[in-house]
């Protein structure tokens, strides 16, 4: 998985490295859907992308990270902080 | 009717975070009011205000953060605070969630999400806000929280009424319970307000405190003759009030009776306070407690520190209390708190009811020379121990000619 946004994602909501494995349900990291929501702003806003909307938001990180990874730019992938 | 008790009190003041600290910190007129260097875009300012020092990461999980204002993180604490208090702290115990409801006052609600989101729209130019914003700013956000956190199904409320904002949501859960509609309800009130354009807003009113010679936390002096307005704060108190049979049935501490609440409105002008609104309420107060005037040991006043409003609250209490105002010790917690608008009625009510637990009574502090107008016992400077307080009152005014009147027994 990309691990800039999973960094990203861990220090946004002060989540343990060790739990963010790919399989791993938003919900059992303590997020519900608004939470997840916000964060999917936030990563437009940072990397200057937009995520098409979606029937339901993503359940699991994988998924996460398989909606966001291919719109991410690929020279600002190692440099999340730029925005 | 059924009687209502109080078993829970949370707070979370500029004088402190938690009932203890900040009721002592009224007794030993100890002010959180302080001097800050606000950027306003048009320059630097010193501006007053009772600014609280909070960290919600020692509070709150940073998802949880994501969709919480700072006006519903003031009320969960002090929510927290209460329903441990009351003994619910780790579940319902017997209470029925369906018939435990939470009702609410806030002034402005979300106020800095609000003003975030205009920042970026006027400012950074943004095309977007934050998805969260509507849920951020709402003023119900914070009943919602507070009924999620607790599991409280009941009826929820919301009030705004200003400055009585949350005595009303007190007053309106106390009937709920008194005429079974609820068994129990979390009420109370938060605001969190010292954003710039509500600091700019009121500047705007010219009913401001200036810095005062003694220090900037000496500048909000209700009742006295060189006060020269009021000083925002911002903070939350939280009660639990149950069915008096209920509370006792499961061994709640019943800290006390709130027996009378009543509310008026003046009818006369959107800024200017009238005593006859106000001592209606008072005497309507008294009624509904099934008290006379000589009941009444002590009095937390609105005392914000205008010229006007101090005035009309002493003719007020005059017209009310005739002859027994000679035995009744006032005193306006304000000038050590400031004023927390929406969540005001209810951090005063809760010091109220302190005072009727402990026989202590919260000076007025920085009351060194009266306005010769306001000449009753406000309990100046020092705090003062009571044999017998049999029942205290609390009175919340507000911008809009709104009165809310709180009256609680002794156990």
């Amino acid at each position: 998985m990309n691990s800039d946004l999973i960094n990203l994602f861990g220090e946004t909501f002060g989540i343990p490295e060790e739990k963010l494995v790919p399989g791993a349900t938003l919900e059992s990291l303590g997020l519900d859907s608004l939470a997840v929501i916000e964060f999917l702003f936030q990563i437009e806003d940072q990397f200057n992308i937009q995520i098409p909307d979606q029937p339901s938001p993503p359940r699991t990180l994988e998924e996460m990270v398989q909606l966001v990874e291919p719109l991410m730019p690929k020279a600002q992938s190692s440099s999340p902080g730029a925005a | 009717m059924r009687r209502v008790a109080i078993t829970g009190l949370g707070i979370v003041s500029c004088v402190g975070l938690g009932r203890n600290t900040f009721f002592e910190s009224l007794l030993q007129a100890r002010s959180g009011i302080r001097s800050v260097d606000v950027r306003f875009p048009s320059g630097p300012e010193n501006v007053l205000m009772g600014s609280i020092d909070f960290n919600p990461d020692e509070h709150f999980a940073k998802a949880m953060l994501l969709t919480m204002d700072r006006v519903s993180q003031f009320a969960l604490v002090a929510a927290r605070e209460a329903m441990l208090q009351a003994g619910l702290g780790t579940g319902l115990t017997g209470l029925q969630p369906e018939r435990f409801g939470v009702s609410v006052g806030t002034g402005s609600g979300g106020a800095g999400s609000m003003e975030a989101a205009y920042a970026s729209l006027f400012e950074k130019k943004v095309a977007r806000l934050r998805p969260m914003t509507v849920v951020l700013a709402m003023h119900n956000a914070m009943a919602a929280h507070l009924s999620m956190a607790f599991g409280l199904k009941g009826p929820s409320s919301t009030v705004s009424n200003a400055c009585a904002s949350s005595a009303t949501a007190i007053g309106d859960a106390f009937r709920q319970i008194r005429h079974g509609y609820a068994d129990a309800m979390l009420v109370g009130g938060s605001d969190a307000l010292l954003n710039m354009g509500t600091i700019k807003a009121w500047q705007g009113m010219h009913t401001l405190a200036k810095p005062h010679a003694d220090g900037p936390q000496a500048s909000c002096r209700p009742f006295s003759s060189d006060r020269s307005g009021l000083v925002l704060s911002e903070g939350s108190a939280m009660l639990v009030l149950e069915d008096w049979d209920a509370a006792q049935r499961r061994g709640a501490n019943i800290l006390a009776e709130l027996a009378g609440y009543a509310s008026t409105t003046d009818a006369h002008h959107l800024t200017q306070p009238e005593a006859q609104g106000q001592a209606a309420a008072m005497s309507l107060a008294l009624r509904d407690a099934g008290l006379n005037t000589s009941d009444i040991g002590y009095l937390n006043a609105h005392g914000t520190a205008t010229d006007v409003g101090d005035v009309v609250e002493t003719n007020a209490i005059k017209l009310v209390f005739a002859d027994d105002v000679k035995q009744l010790a006032i005193s306006s917690t304000k000038a050590v708190h400031g004023h927390a608008m929406g969540a005001a009625g209810a951090i005063e009510f809760a010091a109220s009811v302190m005072s009727l637990q402990t026989g202590q009574l919260a000076p007025t502090a920085f009351l060194q020379t009266p306005d010769e107008r306001c000449d009753l016992d406000y309990i100046p400077l020092e705090a003062r121990r009571v044999q017998g307080l049999r029942a205290v009152m609390s009175n919340s005014f507000a911008f809009g000619g709104s009165n809310a009147v709180l009256v609680a027994k002794a156990v």
